[in-house]
């Protein structure tokens, strides 16, 4: 019985913490600013959806979202594509040299480097190629990254999956790029989909090279527009409010659909 | 396990042109990308910290005066043990936690589910918008932290404005946020150790904490490391959120290493400087990762 008090309390606890910072948020977002400021009221006494309206009319919300979903899907679609391939000739072939190994070493090297540490130099090549504020020069720099990480998962999902089979299949006439095709490929679908989930969410959180390398509504996305209007509003409590409840809910929304999958990706390089 | 690429005598495959060539068709869209927008960027910015810059232009060759440059910035060692002590505090306390919860949801219960769905959220939030959750707590007039205070009858509550208290601020954050990884990977850890020691250990008569100290860590302590690990160099990279809450201040009390290379850069327009910085950096992470890496071999799986 105490047990069980502990445990729902325990339980309780942990739950407020997670949830009271958001629903502060929320709440915020729904409360006019001379109830905010003058009022300090715990939850909306006159709830209301202004707010939201007045970022959708005003500031340029519509664009980032647009922004941001393009960068996203473009550079992950990428990613995953080459990733994939590339990780499958890493777990699959023996090269001379070792030059799979090599090349999957150098990625994990890469992965492990904080971007911070080449923010410059991309926006020296960026300013170079004349890709500042743009699509692609996000894109590019977000494809890079996604790779690192792409090759590192799917490696390990193709190294989990039985040579034999391939092999059969090669038997009975296949290519060896048909038998990847045709057996490999979709035996790596949970691996595919966990890496995609993974990808799509760091992409679309991404805040420090947008920073560096977008400037206005054509190319920012939304984290970096986000950002940028509670810059310019620093005391507009219930504007601020609402931009993070819009720049947070597509991401959220999107991590509870796909929770199975985003907890083995998160999980993974950790426990293997 | 047998490599099935090259060489191993299958008739269709011996001499068929294009199966030699697969492998490196499908590593050079990889290699490409990354040698043009990672690797290249990399070399780059090694040219850039041996260069001086005016206005974004270089002016000279310089060798390793930027890094000499660095050794004397009290500003650039401030930088460091701010992020060094975010980074120990945040890890250690998230390291805490996240084994107690994982030890906590380890017995089925209904709860468990409810409780590992919402603890996914805070971490798959933008990290901008976490700085703005954090903005509405501490702000001193309408913030939830003075709104709980009024309503049980104190005062305002001022966080941000104070050196000790905007640093406690931001590892706070930082521990909302990643509790829930550390949490995670150290549940999927305990998962997979095996039953039969803690069953031993109950017939013996050991209390739990006794066969948390014989047992559970001991046997978790790979999975452990590495989450730390892990958890650490991310850490050592935060940028977004801080930058976006307090934008180092007060004073440099909250300056991380990532905020003060990026004034650098784009405020101060030392290109130079700042890519000497960032190379150092790196280099420190890179060490840190290979010492951890050389920790982890001696440790092995136990």
């Amino acid at each position: 019985m105490i047990a069980r008090l502990a445990r729902a309390g325990v339980t309780m606890g942990v739950l407020g913490i997670v949830l009271l910072p958001i629903y502060w948020m929320v709440a915020t977002s729904l409360k006019s600013n001379k109830e905010i400021t003058q009022e300090t009221t715990l939850y909306p006494h006159a709830p209301s959806f202004a707010n939201y309206l007045h970022l959708f009319s005003q500031k340029e919300f519509g664009a980032y979202l647009t922004n941001s979903l393009v960068v996203t899907a473009v550079s992950v679609a990428l990613s995953l594509t080459a990733g994939s391939l590339a990780a499958y000739a890493i777990a699959r072939f023996r090269l001379r040299f070792g030059i799979e190994e090599k090349i999957g070493l150098s990625l994990l090297v890469l992965r492990i480097v904080p971007p911070v540490v080449i923010l410059i130099p991309v926006y020296l090549l960026m300013l170079q190629l004349k890709l500042l504020n743009t699509w692609l020069g996000l894109i590019l720099t977000y494809t890079a990254f996604n790779i690192t990480f792409c090759v590192w998962m799917m490696e390990s999902f193709f190294r989990e999956i039985p040579v034999d089979l391939e092999e059969a299949a090669m038997v009975d006439g296949d290519s060896r790029f048909t038998a990847f095709r045709r057996i490999a490929l979709p035996l790596a679908a949970p691996g595919i989909a966990a890496t995609a989930i993974f990808s799509v969410i760091v992409t679309f959180n991404e805040f420090l090279f947008a920073l560096a390398l977008t400037a206005t509504p054509r190319a920012m996305t939304m984290p970096r527009g986000t950002a940028t209007l509670i810059g310019r509003i620093d005391t507009d409590w219930s504007s601020m409010a609402a931009a993070g409840v819009v720049g947070a809910l597509p991401i959220v929304i999107f991590a509870l659909l796909v929770q199975r999958h985003l907890v083995r990706g998160l999980t993974m390089g950790a426990v293997k | 396990m047998s490599a099935i690429g090259l060489g191993k005598g299958r008739a269709r495959l011996q001499g068929a042109g294009l199966d030699l060539a697969l492998p490196y068709l499908l590593l050079a869209p990889s290699v490409l990308v990354v040698m043009g927008v990672l690797v290249y960027p990399l070399w780059d910015g090694l040219r850039a910290s041996a260069r001086a810059y005016r206005y974004g232009a270089v002016i000279g060759e310089i060798g390793f005066q930027n890094y000499l440059a660095l050794w004397s910035d009290a500003q650039f060692r401030n930088a460091l043990w701010v992020t060094a002590r975010f980074v120990a505090l945040s890890v250690a306390i998230e390291t805490v936690l996240g084994l107690a919860l994982a030890l906590f949801c380890l017995r089925e219960f209904r709860g468990v589910r409810l409780l590992r769905t919402v603890l996914i959220v805070p971490m798959v939030i933008t990290p901008v918008v976490v700085a703005i959750v954090f903005r509405l707590i501490y702000a001193g007039d309408v913030g939830m932290l003075t709104a709980i205070s009024q309503a049980l009858g104190g005062g305002q509550v001022h966080i941000l404005g104070d050196p000790v208290r905007a640093f406690i601020g931001i590892v706070a954050l930082d521990v909302w946020e990643w509790t829930p990884l550390m949490f995670l990977i150290l549940l999927a850890g305990l998962q997979t150790l095996p039953v039969e020691p803690f069953e031993a250990a109950r017939v013996d008569g050991a209390g739990a904490w006794r066969s948390f100290v014989d047992h559970t860590l001991p046997m978790l302590r790979p999975v452990l490391a590495v989450a730390i690990v892990l958890r650490a160099i991310d850490a050592f990279g935060t940028f977004d959120q801080v930058f976006v809450l307090t934008r180092g201040g007060p004073g440099e009390a909250t300056r991380l290493i990532s905020l003060y290379g990026y004034d650098a850069a784009f405020k101060f327009q030392q290109t130079g400087y700042a890519a000497a910085l960032f190379v150092t950096v790196g280099l420190v992470v890179l060490a840190f990762a290979l010492a951890a890496v050389r920790l982890l071999r001696r440790v092995g799986p136990a």
